[in-house]
C-alpha cells in the first residue's frame, strides 16, 4: 500500500552508542524538565532529583481516570521519560552532601528549582564557582527571568511568560475585544528547554574545545526565550514603527489580512496558506483546474489574479482579498480531508487543523516511527511523541517510562556513587533521602 | 557575574565563541533554516550563507526601515541572518559548482531547507557530500522530514501548527481556532536544527564519517503536546482549546482581563488563596474575597465565567504596567500582555543586555534580539547585520584561492 522509500539509514546503529554518549546530567526543580527530556531522548544519562515527597509536577495531572497520584501524573510522565530517579531532601544537611556528590558526578546540572533557591541553601552555582566542587563543568540555571536584574524574584507561570514575551499580544482574534490568547499548553517551558540545550551543548563543546577552562554557566532566562520566539513582531517594529496585530487563525500584522483559515463541509477548518493564493504562478493553473470541477473558481482566471502573485507584498490587496473569498467558497464544499490531500497532491502548503492526537493514526508517522510506545507505571501502554530529529545510522531506542519516586537511589547512590547498601535505610529513616 | 559583564558590552564581545573556527554552508531560506544557523553563528560560527539569485530569498522581499523594497534592505531578513556572510552562485555554472563543493570540502556542516530531494536534483545528495567531505554534518529541515509517504508534503510555519494540533488547541473554546499569530514553528524547527548541529558537531569528536540529520517541522510540533495526547490515549478525552484558562493544574482566576487604554490587557494567574486573597486586595475589591461565590477554588472554577466578569471590572479602569507592578509586590503572577513598544522597554530584558545594537551598511545601526541566556567566560555576540545580496563573493572566491581577474570572470558569466 505504502509506496514510501525505506527507511534503512535508521534501522541500525552507527557505532552502538548513541547520539550523547557518556554525558550524565543532574536535574534538579521543574523549570529544566523539558531540557533534560530533550538530552535524555538523545542518551544522556538524565538522573531527575526530588525530594522525598516527590517534585511539583508529580502533582499536576492529568491523570488516569483524574485520580491523582505521585506515580501516575501523566504530565510527568511525558516530561521525564528516559530519565532515572532518586530522591533526597535538600534541607537535609545529610542530602546536601548527597546532592554535591551527584553534582559532582556529573557533566551537567540542570537547577531548575526557582531562582536563588539552591544558593540560599549554598548548594547552588555560587557554591558550585566558589570552589572546592570537583564538577559539574556546565551549570544550567533555568529561571523565570534570569538569575539578576530587577525582575529576578518575580512570581511566574506559563501564561505569565507567553503575556510579557510577546507571543500572546500576536495570538488571538481580528474581534480584538476578545483577548489575547495563550497557545496550548505550556509553550514558555518548550522554548526556555529548547534554548537551554542549546546553551548546555554550546558550552559543553565550548569547553570541549579549550575556548574556556569552566566551570561554565548557562544563565537561562525563560523570559528571554520568549521574548525570541515571537518572528516578524520584533522587525515590523524595529524597522518599521509598526505594532503586528493579532487576527484569526493566522499571521499578526501591521495592517488588515485576507483569511487563511477555512471551514469545511464537514464543520472542520483548514489552513490555507496566502488564502489560497498561491506562492507561484506554476501551480496557479493546476488549482484552478481542480476548483473547476467544484465549478467554483469564479473570476480567479482573470490576469489580474495571476499578475497579484508577482506583486510586492504590500500591493494587490484586493486581488488577494478576492483569491481569499473565492477560496474559502471552495473549501467550503470539501471535506476536510479532501481539501488537505487534495491541496498537498497539488504541491500547494494546506493545512488539515488537526487534534493533536490525530497524528497517532496517520501512516505517514507510522512511516517515520514518530511515536515511540511508553509503558505508564500501572502497565498500560500508550504512545509518546519522541524528540524530533533523525540521525542517519542511529536507531531510536524504545523510552523507558519516567522514573518511580527514588527508583534508582539504590542504583545511584550505592552502586555509582558508593555509599554502602546498609546506609541507604538509615538516610531515608533520617528524612535525608 | 553575567549582569555585570553583560552590561559592559566590550567585555562580552571580547569572550571566546563557543563555535569559533567551524564553519557552515548555508543553503537555507526564508525563516526555519536560518532561524538554526543564526543561533550558530551567533554562538561565533562562520556561517557562509549560499543564495540562488533567480530564485530569491523571499524574505529579502521583506518591507526596508524606509524607500522602496530592496533586497539588501528587508528588516525581517536582516533579524534572522544577521553574523552571516554571504554569497550568490550559479551552480549550474560549472565553475561556481566547482567552487561550491571546494567550500563544502572544507567545511564542517552544511544546511538546507527545500522541499524533499530538491538539494539532491542540485547535485547534493547526501552521497555527494560525503564523496567531497566525509566528515560532513548534513543537516535538512522541511515539514514532513525527507522519509515517509507524505514526504513530499509542502508546509509553511501556520501549515505546520495546523496539521501538528498546536493550531486546533489555541483559542476560546466558543470560538474557531485562534491558532498561533506567527510562524512558531519556523522557531522550533530552528531550534531543533541548532540543538541537531550542536550534538552532532560534539558527535563528530568520537565517531568517523559523515552525519546526516532530518528534521520534520510537523515533529517539532507534535513533541510538544505529549502530555494532551497521553490523557486523551488514556482518559479517552479529546484535546481542546480552553482559552487562557488552567486545567492542569486546575487554577482560577487565570486569565487576560482588559485594563485601561487601546487594546491593553494584564494577565494574572491565581495559584494560591493567599494569592487570591492579595489580588481582591490589590483590585480595590475585598468583596470579592467574602463573596461566597469565590470562596474556595473549587467555587471559582465552578463559577470562572462570573469570576472573570467581576475581575474585568475591577482592571478596566486600571494602568496595566502598573498594576502588574503592584501585584508582583504582593506575590501575585502577574504579566502585561506586552507589545513590541513594551518589551523595548522591559528593564528586565534591558538589565540582561538581551537587545543588541550592530551595524549594517544597508539599514544602518540596529537592535536585533539576542540568545536568551548568557554564560560565565564564553560569550555570543551580535556584530553585524545580514549580508547583501552576494556581498561576500570576494572574500569568499578569494579565500577558495581565486584570483580578481577569475572573479571578474565569473561575474562576467553571471556565475557568482
Amino acid at each position: 500500500m505504502s509506496d514510501a522509500p525505506p527507511l534503512p539509514e535508521f534501522a541500525a546503529s552507527l557505532d552502538g552508542a548513541p547520539i550523547l554518549d557518556r554525558v550524565r546530567v543532574v536535574e534538579v526543580g521543574d523549570l529544566g524538565e523539558v531540557a533534560g527530556r530533550l538530552l535524555a531522548d538523545v542518551g544522556a544519562d538524565v538522573i531527575r532529583v526530588e525530594p522525598p515527597s516527590g517534585t511539583d509536577s508529580r502533582h499536576i495531572g492529568p491523570y488516569p481516570g483524574d485520580e491523582p497520584g505521585v506515580e501516575t501524573s501523566l504530565r510527568f510522565a511525558a516530561h521525564n521519560a528516559n530519565k532515572r530517579g532518586v530522591t533526597l531532601d535538600l534541607e537535609h544537611a545529610e542530602g546536601r552532601a548527597l546532592w554535591r556528590r551527584l553534582c559532582e558526578s556529573a557533566d551537567v546540572v540542570i537547577d531548575g528549582s526557582g531562582h536563588g533557591v539552591l544558593d540560599a541553601l549554598g548548594v547552588g552555582w555560587e557554591a558550585r564557582l566558589a570552589g572546592g566542587w570537583a564538577g559539574p563543568r556546565v551549570w544550567c540555571s533555568i529561571t523565570p527571568f534570569g538569575r539578576e536584574g530587577p525582575w529576578a524574584d518575580w512570581a511566574s507561570s506559563d501564561l505569565v511568560q507567553l503575556a510579557l514575551g510577546g507571543p500572546m499580544m500576536s495570538t488571538g482574534y481580528t474581534d480584538h475585544d476578545l483577548p489575547p490568547i495563550r497557545g496550548g499548553f505550556d509553550h514558555s517551558y518548550w522554548m526556555g528547554g529548547e534554548y537551554a540545550v542549546v546553551g548546555i551543548l554550546g558550552a559543553l563543546f565550548g569547553l570541549d574545545a579549550g575556548a574556556a577552562e569552566g566551570p561554565e554557566l548557562v544563565d537561562m532566562a525563560i523570559h528571554d526565550a520568549v521574548s525570541a520566539t515571537t518572528e516578524g513582531s520584533f522587525p515590523s517594529w524595529e524597522y518599521r514603527r509598526e505594532i503586528n496585530q493579532r487576527a484569526t487563525g493566522r499571521h499578526s500584522a501591521p495592517g488588515p489580512t485576507p483569511e487563511i483559515q477555512f471551514p469545511t463541509v464537514d464543520g472542520r477548518h483548514m489552513n490555507v496558506i496566502g488564502g489560497g493564493q498561491p506562492r507561484s504562478a506554476r501551480y496557479l493553473d493546476d488549482m484552478l483546474e481542480w476548483m473547476d470541477r467544484y465549478d467554483a473558481a469564479e473570476d480567479l482566471r482573470e490576469p489580474r489574479y495571476r499578475a497579484a502573485i508577482f506583486a510586492a507584498r504590500n500591493e494587490a490587496h484586493e486581488e488577494r482579498a478576492r483569491f481569499s473569498e473565492v477560496t474559502k467558497r471552495f473549501v467550503a464544499m470539501l471535506t476536510t480531508e479532501e481539501a488537505y490531500r487534495g491541496g498537498q497532491s497539488l504541491h500547494l502548503p494546506w493545512g488539515i487543523v488537526r487534534r493533536p492526537e490525530e497524528n497517532l493514526d496517520d501512516p505517514h508517522w507510522t512511516d517515520r516511527d514518530s511515536f515511540a510506545p511508553l509503558e505508564l507505571p500501572d502497565g498500560r501502554q500508550a504512545r509518546l511523541p519522541v524528540a524530533p530529529y533523525r540521525f542517519e545510522g542511529v536507531e531510536r531506542g524504545l523510552p523507558c517510562r519516567a522514573p518511580l519516586l527514588g527508583e534508582h537511589n539504590h542504583a545511584v547512590y550505592h552502586e555509582e556513587l558508593g555509599v554502602p547498601a546498609e546506609e541507604l535505610p538509615r538516610l531515608a529513616e533520617r528524612g535525608a533521602i | 557575574m553575567a549582569k555585570s559583564d553583560a552590561n559592559s558590552d566590550r567585555a562580552y564581545d571580547e569572550r571566546p565563541r563557543p563555535l569559533a573556527g567551524v564553519r557552515v554552508v548555508d543553503f537555507t531560506w526564508i525563516v526555519a533554516g536560518p532561524q538554526a544557523t543564526r543561533i550558530i553563528a551567533d554562538l561565533g560560527a562562520d556561517v557562509i550563507r549560499v543564495e540562488n539569485e533567480g530564485h530569491m530569498d523571499s524574505l529579502r522581499g521583506g518591507l526596508p526601515p524606509d524607500g522602496p523594497p530592496h533586497p539588501d534592505r528587508s528588516g525581517i531578513f536582516n533579524n534572522f541572518n544577521r553574523n552571516k556572510r554571504g554569497i550568490t552562485a550559479n551552480i549550474h555554472h560549472p565553475r561556481t559548482r566547482e567552487l561550491i563543493e571546494q567550500l563544502i570540502s572544507g567545511a564542517d556542516a552544511v544546511t538546507e531547507n527545500f522541499s524533499p530531494g530538491a538539494f539532491a536534483r542540485m547535485g547534493f545528495g547526501f552521497e555527494r557530500l560525503r564523496e567531497l567531505n566525509p566528515r560532513i554534518i548534513y543537516l535538512s529541515l522541511s515539514g514532513y522530514g525527507h522519509y515517509g509517504r507524505d514526504s513530499s508534503y509542502v508546509t509553511w510555519g501556520p501549515t505546520a501548527q495546523a496539521v501538528s494540533g498546536l493550531t486546533y488547541i489555541s483559542g476560546l473554546p466558543d470560538q474557531d481556532p485562534a491558532g498561533w499569530g506567527y510562524s512558531y514553528l519556523d522557531h522550533s524547527a530552528g531550534y531543533y536544527g541548532a540543538i541537531a548541529m550542536l550534538l552532532a558537531l560534539r558527535r563528530r569528536e568520537r565517531i568517523e564519517g559523515a552525519q546526516r540529520i532530518d528534521i520534520s517541522q510537523v515533529e517539532t510540533g507534535m513533541v510538544m503536546t505529549g502530555v494532551t495526547m497521553l490523557d486523551c490515549q488514556i482518559n479517552g478525552r479529546p484535546s481542546e482549546r480552553i482559552g487562557n484558562r488552567s486545567r492542569h493544574p486546575a487554577l482560577a482566576p487565570h486569565g487576560a482581563y482588559r485594563c485601561a487604554g487601546d487594546d491593553r490587557w494584564i494577565t494574572i494567574a491565581v495559584e494560591t488563596e493567599e494569592h487570591w486573597r492579595e489580588l481582591c486586595e490589590e483590585l480595590g475589591a475585598p468583596e470579592l474575597a467574602e463573596d461566597e461565590r469565590f470562596a474556595s477554588l473549587e467555587a471559582r472554577l465552578e463559577a470562572e465565567d462570573e469570576l472573570d466578569a467581576a475581575i474585568t471590572e475591577c482592571t478596566r479602569e486600571r494602568e496595566p504596567r502598573a498594576l502588574m507592578f503592584a501585584l508582583q509586590a504582593r506575590g501575585v503572577p502577574a504579566g502585561l500582555a506586552q507589545n513590541m513598544p513594551d518589551k523595548m522597554q522591559d528593564e528586565q530584558l534591558a538589565a540582561r543586555g538581551f537587545y543588541r545594537a550592530a551595524p549594517s551598511p544597508y539599514v544602518g545601526d540596529r537592535f536585533y534580539e539576542g540568545l536568551p541566556f548568557l554564560f560565565r567566560q564564553l560569550g555570543w555576540d551580535v556584530h553585524r547585520g545580514a549580508p547583501g545580496l552576494g556581498e561576500h563573493i570576494d572574500e569568499v572566491l578569494t579565500e577558495l584561492g581565486c584570483t580578481p581577474e577569475e572573479i571578474a570572470q565569473l561575474r562576467a558569466e553571471a556565475a557568482v
